[in-house]
């Protein structure tokens, strides 16, 4: 799972608050990233949409990178930041952890790099 | 003198007229529901009511009578009819039968009752030809296993009367009398109690016999549990499978003081008649001990058949109506050996095993009526065999669909798309300047995106744990059509639309029930041959298949519900409800839809991986033990579109409008865009 993934990703357990379940906190017990930080090529493919919403960036332990807290106000001109977020965003992936739903607890495991969001039928 | 004469002239009269009455009654009789025409004049051939199998003629009687009058070619005595007929060598024979029988009282040998036969001619004796039978898989018949002294000696073991009321199993039953050895069977639960072995074990007298089915490889373990029946002309037993969980394969019965005819049918109808001679040894395993049940028609006749080849009488009985006879019963004792089974039965014939019970799956749902039943059927029917084809079905989906590609081609570079039922991900890579997201409902497939370095992860297409408004794009590829109510299917359409940015665009694919529109067939119909089609596309890499379902083989599914469906669905399409609750059909590949709501066979190729536990064997019809297991079938629920419906489907949700909506290849599409 890269972390553009976990971006877009929300908790969907039932009966949470409006604009709850996210961001999904993230455990890692082993990722993988490629590049480096800063990267020195240049993002491909362009820079993702922006972050759209909340474009809050979560703290991800194990995971060397750096980056602000939040995005620049001119991030959309600001090169250096686009490449740090294109590694971010687009080389560092989860292989083995979980999904933790902020709200409820909830956790969703990670295996082999794909997250199982599926909720039970008692949870649906 | 002469007023006498009168009298009797007029009885004559009087008897003359009664039997034409009844004569010209059994020519409309005949007609009306045999389809028999019998005709004025006179031929070679007599059909003589009231002389039939069906009302206790016997053969030897018949041609007794029928002999008299001339040489015969063939005397035909059809099963369970109250006729027969017969074809002498001239007409005036025929004539002479006719003349002398028609009208006359004859006394059944067997029974002592008197009946009046009735002639017409006909045109020809002529019946269709018996089929040979074969036995059902798994079972034999061995004659003369015992002797005639050890058969007596087994009989006089038995002391049906000394034991009445001791802890001796011995129960009349209503329709025969038993004693058990071993373990009592017990009528209540159709099992034994495995922990209260009754005291003694079975007889002495059994051991030989037993020692010499071990021998001779009948029987692979020694049994532990004997039921002896004693069945008087007139009795028998109901039909029934020996319980799966109770005992293990191998089940024999031993055939003492009488032959009988024994009845086996199989769960889709076919029954074979099997005589069971004096001293021969039944044995049942696989198929014919787990999923065909035996029993014995309570009559005081067996009809078998009339010759012997050199004095052998086992066989099934055929429909051979020139060589059929009725043969009394006579008072028949079985013994019956068992092995009692120690863990649960593994069997592949999960449909009709107590042991299996839960895991099974029903060999045909019915059309859900609520929520719950909707999901359930989904769970049984869609979710569980994607897990189970997996690999399989992702290796016969490669080719990604013209349309779909030139969809995803066209969105700018960096979109965020998702594909809502990725499948094995064939549409993730097809434009690399997209970020997309797979999911799917089935995690093998998932994971098999995984592989491919894929975005993919598992969830429900009812609820994506994806944030609403950040797609640019979401396609939804043969995925919405297994989704089993017209509020579900709404449901993912509009989680789907909730996914998308204002301005985000869907693309929509589902199963159209027009497989040929505007005069042009489809690619699924029109690929008969699924593999033919896989080496082309494997040689050129070009050629398309329709995504929404490739079947690997052309195989024939049985359709025989199709009928009953139409009846119960006439217009689900468009949100009408159906009303009346029926079984759902299974369509038969490549073939055109007869219903909208449907069961699709999946044929799982031997070899094709897959996981071990609960194959669903989904009885093919006639299917061997073995083809059973190398390919097993599977049936995916499906929800065909008719036309206009996806769209109306699209038109109810507010936050969306239809751009565009199209056939292609056997599918109703659409392309939403988000207000």
């Amino acid at each position: 799972m890269k972390l553009l993934t976990h971006n877009l990703l929300s908790s969907h357990v039932p009966g949470l608050r409006p604009g709850g379940g996210f961001p999904l906190r993230i455990e890692v017990r082993e990722g993988k990233c490629e590049g480096r930080d800063p990267p020195e090529t240049p993002p491909v493919p362009a820079p993702p949409s922006p972050l759209r919403g909340r474009g809050r960036l979560v703290e991800i332990p194990l995971l060397p990178f750096s980056l602000p807290p939040e995005p620049l106000p001119d991030y959309e001109a600001n090169e250096e930041f686009l490449r740090r977020l294109h590694h971010v965003l687009l080389e560092v992936e989860v292989l083995e952890g979980s999904l933790q739903c902020p709200d409820s607890g909830r956790r969703f495991p990670i295996s082999r790099g794909v997250p199982n969001m599926l909720l039970t039928e008692e949870e649906a | 003198m002469e007023a006498e004469t009168s009298e009797d002239h007029l009885k004559v009269q009087k008897m003359k007229k009664k039997v034409l009455r009844k004569q010209v009654r059994a020519q409309h009789t005949l007609m009306r529901h045999e389809g028999i025409k019998c005709i004025p004049h006179a031929t070679q051939s007599l059909v003589i009511a009231n002389a039939g199998l069906g009302n206790g003629m016997s053969r030897l009687q018949l041609l007794k009578i029928l002999e008299e009058y001339g040489a015969m070619e063939t005397l035909l005595m059809p099963p369970n009819k109250p006729y027969s007929f017969v074809k002498y060598r001239t007409t005036e024979d025929a004539k002479k039968a006719f003349n002398a029988l028609n009208g006359k009282e004859v006394t059944l040998e067997d029974c002592g009752q008197n009946i009046v036969l009735y002639i017409n001619f006909v045109e020809k004796v002529s019946l269709q030809n018996a089929v040979p039978t074969s036995l059902p898989p798994g079972l034999m018949v061995i004659e003369k296993i015992i002797s005639p002294e050890e058969e007596r000696k087994m009989l006089e073991s038995i002391d049906w009367k000394g034991d009445e009321d001791t802890q001796n199993a011995q129960k009349t039953l209503k329709h025969r009398r038993v004693k058990h050895f071993g373990y009592e069977f017990r009528y209540d639960n159709n099992n034994v109690d495995k922990d209260k072995p009754l005291p003694g074990g079975l007889p002495e007298i059994c051991s030989p016999f037993l020692e010499k089915c071990l021998k001779q490889g009948y029987i692979k373990h020694k049994p532990d549990q004997l039921t002896v029946n004693q069945y008087e002309p007139g009795q028998g037993i109901p039909p029934h499978t020996d319980t799966h969980s109770a005992f293990e394969d191998e089940i024999i019965s031993l055939s003492l003081g009488a032959e009988i005819v024994m009845d086996f049918k199989h769960p889709d109808g076919h029954t074979v008649a099997i005589m069971l001679p004096r001293c021969s040894l039944l044995v049942m395993t696989g198929e014919s001990r787990y999923l065909w049940t035996h029993g014995i028609t309570p009559r005081k006749y067996d009809v078998i058949q009339a010759s012997e080849e050199l004095g052998h009488k086992v066989r099934a009985i055929t429909a051979d109506v020139g060589d059929l006879t009725l043969n009394r019963r006579e008072t028949r004792t079985s013994f019956t050996f068992r092995k009692v089974r120690r863990s649960p039965c593994n069997c592949i014939y999960p449909s009709v095993c107590d042991s299996q019970k839960g895991q099974q799956r029903p060999v045909q749902p019915s059309f859900p009526q609520n929520e719950m039943e909707a999901s359930k059927l989904e769970q049984e029917y869609v979710h569980k065999v994607y897990e189970e084809i997996a690999t399989h079905f992702s290796s016969t989906r490669h080719s990604p669909w013209p349309q779909i590609t030139e969809f995803l081609r066209s969105l700018p570079a960096g979109s965020i798309v998702a594909d809502i039922g990725c499948g094995n991900g064939k549409y993730l890579g097809i434009n690399e300047n997209l970020y997309m997201v797979g999911c799917d409902r089935s995690k093998n497939l998932v994971d098999i995106c995984g592989e491919k370095h894929f975005q993919a992860f598992v969830c429900d297409a009812l609820s994506v744990p994806i944030r609403s408004g950040s797609c640019d794009a979401c396609i939804s590829i043969a995925v919405i059509h297994h989704f089993s109510t017209a509020e579900r299917r709404l449901a993912t359409i509009r989680e789907l639309a909730r996914l998308l940015r204002p301005g985000g665009t869907a693309l929509i694919y589902v199963w159209a029930m027009e497989q040929e529109y505007k005069n042009q067939k489809s690619k699924y119909l029109k690929e008969k041959n699924g593999s033919k089609n896989k080496d082309k596309e494997m040689n050129t890499g070009t050629a398309q298949r329709p995504f929404s379902d490739q079947e690997p083989d052309n195989s024939n599914q049985d359709s025989a519900w199709s009928d009953q469906l139409l009846k119960g669905l006439k217009d689900e399409s468009c949100g009408a409800k159906p009303v009346a609750d029926f079984r759902l059909p299974v369509h038969t590949n490549r073939t055109s839809f007869h219903s909208q709501d449907l069961l699709v066979p999946w044929h799982l190729k031997s070899g094709a991986k897959k996981k071990e536990e609960s194959v669903d064997t989904v009885l093919v019809p006639s299917g061997s033990k073995e083809s059973q297991e190398l390919n097993p079938v599977f049936h995916r629920y499906y929800h065909v579109f008719c036309e206009g419906e996806l769209e109306a489907v699209c038109r109810s949700l507010d936050c969306v409008k239809v751009q565009k909506s199209y056939y292609d290849q056997g599918n109703w599409c659409v392309i939403l865009e988000k207000l």
